[in-house]
Parts: C-alpha cells; sequence; structure tokens
C-alpha cells in the first residue's frame, strides 16, 4: 500500500485556510420520520480540512445526520451549508457497504460518471493501492478490497468534504486498521474535510480531530482530540480520550434507563 | 481397469436412453411392434436422410424457424418495452398493469377461436398467437426486474451524478439483466409448444404442417421426425438462452 504521509504539524496549519476542504455549517437541522424525532436542532460548525468524527449507539440518528448533509435526505427544518474554494463544492459519500456496480470492472467503476476519466481512474486506484486489480470484477475482491475501491471512486472527483458512514464498519480488525491508515494517509494529502459516522470508538480516536456524540437526535459531546499523528493505540492519551467518551456513552445509557 | 472405468464415466448417462433404443430396434425387427404404431429407429433415421436429401425438410425448417423468431421479436419487445415502462413508472404500471394481468390470466390458447375469425388462417394469426404467449413471461419478469434494482446502487449512481439515459443504461438495466434473461429463457421455450399447436391447425408449410400431413398418410416415420425434430429445436433455444446468460451477465459468479 503507498502511504504518502506528511508532517502531521505541517498538515494541521495549511488545513486551516486550505482551499482544498470545504467548510460545513448546519443550523437547527431537525429530522422526523413518521411523527418520531430523529435529529432535534443540531447546529454545528465544521472548518475546512478538519476530520470530523460522529459516534453513537445504533439509532441514535447519526447516520440520518450524514445522509442530511449528503442531500440524501431532505431535512424537516434548518439548514446545510457547504461552502469551499470553488463555485459548487465537491461532496462525495462512501456508504457502509462499496456499492460497487458488479456489471462493471473495479476501473470502470471507479470512472462511474467521468465519461473521460480512465487516466484519472487509474490513478485513484493507484492510490489506494488496486491497479493492478483495475480489470477484475468486484465479486472476486474481499471486503476490504471493495471499500479500497469505492475510496478510489469518491477520491477521483476530488471531493473537498468526504462523508464517511461506516464504511468499515463490516471489515475484520486488521483490514480496518489498515484502512483507517489508508484513509489518514489519503486526508493528509489531499487536505478534504472529512465526517466519518462510527460505532467504534477507538477508530474516532484514532482518526478524527473532533468527536461529537449524538444521543437520541442531540449532540451530547463534542471533544476535540488533541494528540498528534500518526497515533498510537497504545499510549496512555490515547486511552484516556477513548475512555472519556465510552463513559459518557455509557452514562447516557444508564440516565435513559433509570428515567 | 481404472483408467476404462474413467472413460466411460461420462457415458453413463446414456446408457439407459441407449438400451431403450436397441430395444426398441429389437421389438421392432421382432414383430411385437407394428410400424403403424411405433416405426424402428432405423427407419425413423431413414425418413429423416430423406427429407434432408429432398430438401423438403430444410424447407419446412426455414418456415418454422421464420414463424418462431418473428412471434418471439413481436411479443418479447412488446414485453420488454411494457415491462421497462411500468417498472419505471409508478403511473404507468398503476394505468396498465392491472389491465395486462387480466389479459395474462387468458390462456394463449383459449384465444384460437377469435384469432382464426380475426385473421382467419393466415400467417398473422400464427404470429398472433405465438405473440401473446410469449409476451407475458417477458413483460413480467422485466417488470420484477426493473422494481428489484438494488436501490442502494441507485442512490449511490445518482450521488455520482448519474441521471436519465446514463442512469438507465449503467445501473438499471444491467441489474434487472438476470431477471430479464428469466422471461427470455422461459419464452424460448414457449415459443415452440405455442408454435407447434398453431402449424398444426393450419398451415401450408412448416414443421408442424410436415408431421400433420404425415399423419394423414399414415407415414408414422415422418410424425416421428417431426416430434423429435421440436426436442432439438427447443433444446437449441434453450442452449442459445444459456449462451446469452454467460454472455451478459458474466460478472455474475453464479453464472460462470
Amino acid at each position: 500500500m503507498h502511504v504518502n504521509r506528511i508532517e502531521a504539524t505541517r498538515v494541521s496549519e495549511a488545513a486551516n485556510e486550505s482551499p482544498r476542504g470545504a467548510h460545513l455549517v448546519l443550523r437547527g437541522l431537525g429530522k422526523q420520520y413518521a411523527g418520531r424525532s430523529v435529529l432535534e436542532r443540531i447546529d454545528l460548525k465544521i472548518k475546512p480540512g478538519e476530520f470530523v468524527a460522529v459516534v453513537g449507539r445504533s439509532g441514535c440518528g447519526k447516520s440520518t445526520l450524514l445522509r442530511a448533509i449528503a442531500g440524501l435526505e431532505q431535512p424537516d427544518s434548518g439548514q446545510v451549508k457547504i461552502g469551499g474554494g470553488g463555485a459548487k463544492p465537491e461532496v462525495r459519500m462512501m456508504f457502509q457497504d462499496a456499492r460497487l456496480l458488479p456489471w462493471k470492472t473495479v476501473l470502470d467503476n471507479v470512472a462511474l460518471g467521468l465519461p473521460d476519466g480512465k487516466e484519472r481512474a487509474r490513478a485513484a486506484l493507484d492510490s489506494v493501492g488496486l491497479l493492478a486489480r483495475a480489470g477484475e470484477w468486484p465479486a472476486v475482491l474481499s471486503g476490504g478490497q471493495r471499500q479500497r475501491v469505492a475510496l478510489a471512486r469518491a477520491l477521483v472527483h476530488q471531493p473537498q468534504l468526504l462523508l464517511l458512514d461506516e464504511p468499515l464498519g463490516a471489515l475484520d480488525a486488521l483490514t480496518r486498521i489498515e484502512m483507517q491508515q489508508l484513509i489518514e494517509s489519503l486526508w493528509i494529502a489531499r487536505g478534504f474535510t472529512a465526517v466519518l459516522v462510527t460505532h467504534d470508538v477507538q477508530e474516532a480516536v484514532v482518526l478524527a480531530d473532533r468527536i461529537l456524540l449524538i444521543e437520541n437526535g442531540r449532540l451530547a459531546l463534542d471533544l476535540p482530540v488533541g494528540l498528534a499523528r500518526p497515533r498510537e493505540r497504545g499510549s496512555a492519551n490515547f486511552g484516556a480520550i477513548e475512555k472519556q467518551v465510552l463513559e459518557h456513552v455509557l452514562d447516557m445509557h444508564h440516565t435513559l434507563s433509570a428515567a | 481397469m481404472r483408467r476404462a472405468r474413467a472413460l466411460l464415466a461420462p457415458l453413463l448417462p446414456w446408457a439407459v436412453p441407449l438400451l431403450l433404443v436397441l430395444a426398441w430396434e429389437a421389438s421392432a425387427r421382432i414383430g411385437w411392434l407394428s410400424s403403424r404404431i411405433l416405426p424402428e429407429p432405423w427407419a425413423v433415421a431413414t425418413a429423416a436422410w430423406e427429407l434432408v436429401r429432398s430438401g423438403e425438410l430444410w424447407a419446412h425448417l426455414k418456415v418454422s424457424l421464420w414463424r418462431a423468431a418473428a412471434g418471439f421479436g413481436i411479443g418479447a419487445g412488446f414485453g420488454l418495452l411494457l415491462g421497462l415502462l411500468n417498472g419505471s413508472s409508478r403511473r404507468a404500471a398503476t394505468l396498465l398493469d392491472t389491465t395486462l394481468q387480466m389479459i395474462r390470466n387468458i390462456p394463449a390458447l383459449a384465444l384460437i377461436p377469435l384469432v382464426i375469425l380475426w385473421f382467419g388462417i393466415d400467417e398473422a394469426a400464427k404470429l398472433f398467437l405465438l405473440a401473446v404467449g410469449v409476451f407475458f413471461p417477458v413483460y413480467l419478469n422485466t417488470f420484477h426486474g426493473i422494481r428489484a434494482v438494488d436501490a442502494g446502487l441507485v442512490e449511490m449512481a445518482r450521488s455520482y451524478g448519474l441521471r436519465g439515459w446514463a442512469l438507465y443504461r449503467d445501473v438499471i438495466l444491467p441489474g434487472a439483466l438476470p431477471s430479464i434473461l428469466v422471461g427470455v429463457r422461459f419464452s424460448l421455450g414457449l415459443v415452440w409448444v405455442l408454435l407447434i399447436v398453431a402449424e398444426t391447425i393450419s398451415a401450408q408449410a412448416g414443421i408442424g404442417y410436415m408431421t400433420m400431413n404425415a399423419r394423414e398418410f399414415l407415414q408414422t416415420d415422418v410424425v416421428l421426425v417431426g416430434i423429435l425434430l421440436y426436442a432439438l429445436l427447443g433444446k437449441a433455444a434453450d442452449i442459445f438462452a444459456v449462451v446469452l446468460e454467460r454472455h451478459f451477465l458474466r460478472w455474475n459468479q453464479a453464472y460462470l
């Protein structure tokens, strides 16, 4: 796997006013399903180039939040503003399942929506280390490889905002760590803004500048992660942050079941 | 010994048919079977060869093949078009599907008296029967196939900017194709059944005509040639459908 590591400090400096990342503002975002409120008045500001992880229990509304940002769901109230260097910021989404078209080769999947983007698609496949599989059908790839192809498909569009909806949830532990490193290195190299929805608190601590916790459709915690990159899972600081988030999740659960 | 067994293994399924043919030939020669009821296999083979040599077989075969192809083309074409339309548009489905389902419940063969009144015993009558029969399997499977396309893939493709025809070509049609091909395969089998009936009612050429004509003259051997020919054509149509599936669904592990 090709990994282009750049000094973490240099990147966070550059990320602040990087034109390569879009900033994202949510104002009073609300969404209901059949009378039940899934998201309630979410206010949020995300800086260009920031990596934000959204954690929470299943059904807390974190996926709905991401889909509302992507424009796949219409919010019932509030608004989503995505701004960037260009006129219309490029927003791409990675889904929980890779959603590759099984009847197109790996290369054609990456080039989807780009009539003459074969060369760029090759470059994107190369950046996720799968150029050698360009001519194969998705069916013969492993789960991790499929997600890498889906990542390449998103990156080929040079997104300023990349939305990740638990893309690593179905992968085995080792493949997941590999993918986290790949996503981090590509984020560092390209400087896009990233919003990752995950139920894995450790994954959030490894990748995010900032961790948001959603409970019952509300923002319950907004925690900056000040660890230097690349982060070491075993370190004391890492463990402390992971513990803090986990305790918050469990705490909320206790108050709920007591009520 | 083991080697011989390995060589014989693939031939084993054919042992029973071969024995049956041999028993048939033997009982005809001994005189147990009257040639009025069942001519000996050798006589059938000779009759087939005679028909091939005189060019008669090819002439009838050509007519039947043309009918099957035209009837299938018309029926499957309309089935595909309406299936695509109703599968893609809720409004079209609301408007048309109930009507089509009612018509579907009428067996194509029950229409014969009406068809004869409408078209006479012309070529058009036969094509109409074939087309109506072939229409429904293709229509139903196309309709179902379009509806069953993975909504996640469509959402993904939309989010990548695919709209209209591009979305149709790259996502919806290929997604529905396995189901559409099931309909095509079923129809290719059905078209021969309908053709036999249509050609038996009234025709001046075709394998069905050849067979009915031979019956009039008590040429049991020619009747058997006709029946075997239908079996071969049906098998050929099925092989054609399998080839189509292998080609169009080569991305799908289930068809390799």
